[in-house]
């Protein structure tokens, strides 16, 4: 029989390499010849540069070339906004927009010669938040105005919805932006061959998103670029396709034709942007006294900063993916996308889910207490249901919604320890929930969501895997693994997945909106399945049986009529090359989705299936000082079968830590535009002392159209935290905060206010 | 960062002899954590690194009972922290150092550097000065020995003298009638730094205190003695409603520093707070059964 390996938790394929510090970032690689970028930004949040002297950089002794924006193409690349050069050109928009590159010897040098460099700028009067670029007349970031993206949906009938509620309750929510946080910052070595073709091997989470952006920004032939993933430490959105030092590392790289490495340091890393999208959140719903939703609405006011890049992308996310959670009829939303003369904002973990979530739950649960009801029966009696079509036409094949509630209240004892606060003492207690949904796949990128494997079986049986999904830490590799593993009956040690490179791998789109279980595990299984029927007929062949009568179970095919008749699998692959020409087994299988495209009105079944997570937690509040612990904390990720449900509790652990962080620890400080606290020492994400006891358990749908059931987990599974957290400091102390981060300065002046006699 | 010797003497009088010749080029370096920072953002620029790692002697802890206690300003925080005659002789300062930044840090930072850094975000310096401690320092023209309250000066500034080497931190005899306790607070638990501390020492003088030391650290530019609450303290029953007294008063008289850990206002709270409860906790009183 073969053993089970999907389903069974097992450490990535990854970790050993890893722990013993021999996985090759970029940052690690290093060519014969390689020369060293550095990065000169802007000091200011607009400003016209007026002149560049680079003489002083260009003569320091080891300075191979200084580039500035004259020397760029002037095509400009983006998402969907192309608003971007390689440098600034002309005119910078935000603090830490990159102006000019030194390419030299060392990496001291280059930083010695950035400081030679002088540039005189004129200062223009900026716009720094989302009121000031709303005003009349405010500066324009880019000629077409500050309101670069504008979303309205509307489905039954809102007005009708909320007449027909017996309770209404309307709030502002405000979230602010997050640094991934990932262990590596952007590190990109790029080098030109004689042929003039360009190499670019970066930390990235798409090959082929990075080449297409690529081949925009240095106005080249997409073919004329190869790029091959290193490996990737941590990504969380940021690597997808907004980050812009892989660009530029690309572009230095073709101006001296040597090879030429650019690491950014934590301050850089930080400075260059991409943290998540803030937003300003207008919530009204209205309810029954049974606690049925009539209706929502909702306004977004979200800022991207000074370049758009996915942050269009994330807002539609925020203003419809939550509707599809609940049995709604009514819904409205109108989103706006608004420039600012600070960092680009755009894509990280959860992908604009975060944000209404928090508006989102913190509202059910106000809502529930003034119904007084449970919020976990508020939350089960609108929540959506398997086989459900949802008010946008989401077509809901798996939903483990319910069962994910039962389990975290269950586990956390929700009832007895919510009948415990009692509101007195100085450190106070209290309990709170969320609940969520995310996408696995998404058909929006593009109309196009597949997913192809190539799977090479070697003359010994053993098999290489060629995707371009990448793994940037998640899971990616083990999870194709343990599928080609049980399907192949070959041990795991007997695949490898061959890092993302555009030249020999399939074209994919890579780790993005938990679209890779989904999607490239059905690719693998069909892969997979189609190599096992191609030995077992080589097998069947050489054995002088049927191969119906065949399987495979630790790498030997046997037939299961007669014991005797078995063959170890190098005989067989070496017999299939042999007989048939030469040809070894050579597979691929593209999967595609059954999705749609959302019409023009955002209708329509844009994901091949919908995981959902729900979580509860305790807090303790500290009335004297200020400070909110989360004491201990219960999480459930539906994610269908749970391919390997260490890396599921793992990216919940993960993400819950995350989110923890999010809400309590980490906050981007800037005056004037200009970034306060860019060093882990003082942008503190949570560390190993910070974080509570954490739980998590899998709720294991069998989802209809995954790979062996499986869906997407771990973007789900950051998105409940925030609201959870807010939820318990309501249930302690009292006090509502609807503004992120939840500060120790918050929760004091609230309870000082709180305890002020009503005027 | 840049480039520079590092040069590596094996005798307290060469490491003088070097800091004088180079002058304002050269620097001392004792575990590094901080300097390493400071030189690769580029705000120290040294042309000579005059390491201490040699200079073993100052490396050592020492205890007699007449004297009191000796700690050379090379042990690392965690080499204070696990001293057997620390742990028994002075526990409130064991703890302290068990107990600031991380494993990692403890067992590469000096007190010593901890103190001449004068970062104000640290824990040791108001424990020592609650505790009487007093600090050797050596120079061109031999050794002086001066308070630890009038070491720290401000805000990254201390007593030493250009060219001066911190040998050692001495602690008086350990008196059994003496309490000490101290506290800390971090503004999250995911901070690495303490926004503020206090700490105390007092004798028991039947079911009264005396000789009131309450000094609070972090919250200001340098460890700030809280006279008016140790005067108010001293010879009084201690009860929940004085430790709340006393953290009022210190609330009016301290003058707090703003900055990206919390404005003047948070720190004020905070200190009132760790006060009221350090109080309370020093009477074994529980602080937790009512608000300030
Ligand atoms: C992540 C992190 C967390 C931290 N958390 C805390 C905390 O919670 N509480 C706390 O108290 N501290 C904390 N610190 C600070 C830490 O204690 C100091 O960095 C450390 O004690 C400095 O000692 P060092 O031996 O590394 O000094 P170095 O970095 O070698 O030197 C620091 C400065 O002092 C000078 N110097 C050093 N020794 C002498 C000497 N003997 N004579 C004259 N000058 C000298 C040097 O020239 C330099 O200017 C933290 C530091 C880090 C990096």
């Amino acid at each position: 029989m073969t053993v089970s390996v999907v389903g069974q938790p097992m450490p990535q394929v990854s970790a050993q390499e890893k722990v013993q510090g021999r996985a090759v970032y970029a940052g690690d690689i290093k060519m014969a010849g390689m020369l060293h970028a550095k990065l000169l930004r802007s000091p200011h949040a607009h400003a016209r540069i007026l002149s560049i002297d680079t003489s002083a950089a260009e003569a320091l002794p080891g300075v191979k070339v200084v580039v500035t924006g004259d020397d760029v193409p002037r095509r400009r690349w983006g998402v969907h906004h192309k608003q971007q050069n390689v440098l600034a050109c002309g005119l910078v928009r935000f603090v830490g927009e990159e102006v000019a590159a030194v390419v030299a010897t060392t990496e001291a040098v280059a930083q010695d010669a950035l400081e030679l460099i002088r540039i005189e700028y004129e200062e223009l009067p900026a716009v720094l938040d989302i009121d000031a670029a709303l005003s009349e007349g405010a500066v324009p970031v880019h000629p077409e105005g500050n309101v670069v993206d504008e979303i309205n949906i509307a489905r039954g009938d809102v007005e009708a919805g909320f007449a027909a509620a017996d309770i209404v309750h309307e709030e502002v929510y405000t979230t602010h932006s997050q640094y991934p946080g990932y262990m590596e910052p952007m590190a990109t070595v790029a080098a030109t061959d004689g042929n003039g073709r360009l190499t670019v091997w970066t930390s990235t989470q798409s090959v082929f998103l990075a080449r297409q952006r690529l081949a925009e920004a240095l106005d080249r032939p997409i073919s004329s670029i190869r790029v091959i993933q290193a490996t990737v430490g941590g990504g969380f959105g940021a690597k997808i396709v907004e980050e812009r030092s892989s660009v530029i590392a690309a572009f230095l790289a073709t101006k001296v034709d040597r090879p030429v490495r650019l690491n950014l340091s934590r301050l850089d890393d930080i400075q260059s942007g991409c943290f998540s999208v803030p937003m300003r959140i207008r919530l009204k719903m209205g309810m029954t006294r049974d606690g049925t939703i009539t209706a929502k609405d909702v306004t977004i006011e979200a800022e991207c900063g000074a370049y758009a890049g996915l942050s269009p992308e994330v807002m539609l996310v925020t203003a419809m993916r939550s509707d599809n959670m609940q049995r709604l009829e009514n819904v409205r939303s109108h989103a706006r996308m608004i420039h600012t003369h600070t960092m680009p904002r755009g894509a990280f973990r959860g992908f604009g889910g975060t944000q209404m979530s928090f508006a989102l739950n913190s509202h059910m649960s106000t809502m529930a207490d003034m119904l007084g009801m449970d919020p976990f029966d508020l939350h089960r009696r609108n929540a959506i249901r398997t086989g459900d079509l949802s008010v946008h036409g989401w077509e809901i094949g798996s939903c483990g919604l319910p069962e994910c509630l039962d389990q975290v209240s269950t586990a956390l004892d929700w009832t007895a320890r919510r009948a415990r606060n009692t509101r007195c003492g100085v450190l106070r207690r209290g309990v709170g929930m969320a609940a969520v949904m995310h996408v696995s796949g998404n058909r929006t990128m593009g109309n196009w969501d597949g997913s192809t494997v190539v799977l090479k079986v070697n003359e010994d049986g053993r098999v290489v895997i060629l995707t371009a999904e990448s793994d940037m830490g998640q899971g990616a590799n083990t999870m194709l693994t343990q599928i080609c593993a049980q399907e192949l009956g070959i041990p795991v040690s007997h695949v490898t997945v061959q890092a993302p490179d555009t030249d020999n791998s399939p074209y994919c789109l890579g780790s993005l909106a938990s679209r890779v279980t989904i999607n490239a595990g059905n690719a693998m299984l069909g892969a997979a399945r189609q190599a096992r029927s191609q030995i077992l007929e080589a097998a069947a062949q050489k054995l002088g049986c049927e191969a119906a009568d065949l399987t495979i179970a630790d790498g030997v095919v046997h037939s299961g009529k007669n014991p005797n008749l078995f063959a170890p699998l190098p005989e067989i692959c070496r017999y299939h090359i042999f007989r048939h020409g030469g040809e070894g087994i050579l597979v691929r299988h593209t999967h595609d989705p059954k999705t749609v495209m959302m019409n023009k009105e955002h209708y329509g079944n844009i994901a091949p299936a919908y995981s959902f997570a729900a979580q509860a937690l305790e807090v303790e509040v500290d009335t004297e000082t200020g400070q909110v612990r989360v004491v201990e904390t219960y999480l459930s990720d539906d994610c269908g079968k749970a391919i390997n449900p260490l890396t599921v509790h793992g990216q919940s652990a993960g993400a819950a830590v995350q989110a923890v962080g999010w809400t309590l620890y980490e906050e981007l400080q800037m005056e004037g535009g200009r970034v306060m606290n860019g060093n882990l020492a003082d942008y503190t994400m949570p560390t190993a002392e910070a974080v509570p006891t954490m739980h998590s358990d899998i709720v294991e749908t069998d989802e209809p159209n995954g790979p062996l059931g499986a869906k997407g987990a771990s973007e789900t599974a950051i998105l409940p935290g925030a609201p959870a957290i807010a939820n318990a400091v309501y249930d302690a102390i009292g006090v509502r905060i609807t503004d992120l981060p939840i500060t120790p300065e918050k929760i004091l002046a609230a309870l000082a206010a709180k305890e002020q006699p009503h005027a | 960062m840049h480039s520079f010797e590092f040069m590596e003497p094996t005798t307290l009088a060469e490491a003088l002899r070097l800091l004088a010749t180079h002058e304002d080029d050269a620097c001392v370096f004792a575990g590094g954590t901080a300097l390493l920072l400071a030189m690769r953002q580029r705000m120290m620029v040294p042309e000579i690194v005059v390491s201490l790692g040699r200079l073993h002697d100052l490396r050592t802890i020492g205890w007699t009972p007449a004297g009191g206690l000796r700690i050379g300003a090379l042990a690392r925080h965690g080499d204070v922290a696990r001293s057997e005659l620390v742990q028994q002789h002075y526990p409130m300062l064991a703890g302290v150092a068990a107990g600031l930044a991380n494993p990692q840090v403890r067992n590469q930072a000096t007190i010593g550097g901890n103190l001449c850094y004068a970062d104000p975000a640290t824990d040791p310096p108001s424990c020592l000065i609650a505790m009487g401690a007093e600090v050797t320092i050596a120079g061109p023209d031999g050794e002086r020995r001066i308070p630890m309250r009038t070491f720290s000066v401000d805000f990254f500034t201390t007593a030493l003298e250009p060219g001066e080497i911190l040998t050692g931190i001495l602690l008086p005899p350990p008196d059994p009638q003496r309490l000490g306790h101290y506290r800390r607070h971090l503004r999250t638990a995911a901070e690495h730094r303490p926004v503020a501390n206090v700490a105390l020492t007092a004798r028991r003088v039947g079911s009264a205190w005396d000789e009131v030391r309450l000094v609070v650290g972090a919250a200001t530019p340098s460890p700030q003695s809280m006279t008016r609450a140790e005067a108010y303290l001293a010879g009084r029953a201690i009860t929940l409603d004085v430790a709340a007294e006393a953290a009022s008063l210190v609330a009016e008289e301290l003058a707090p520093i703003s900055d990206g850990r919390g404005d003047a206002a948070f720190r004020r709270q905070v200190v009132r707070a760790a006060t009221r409860r350090i109080v309370a906790e020093a009477a074994g009183l529980d602080w937790k059964e009512t608000a300030a």
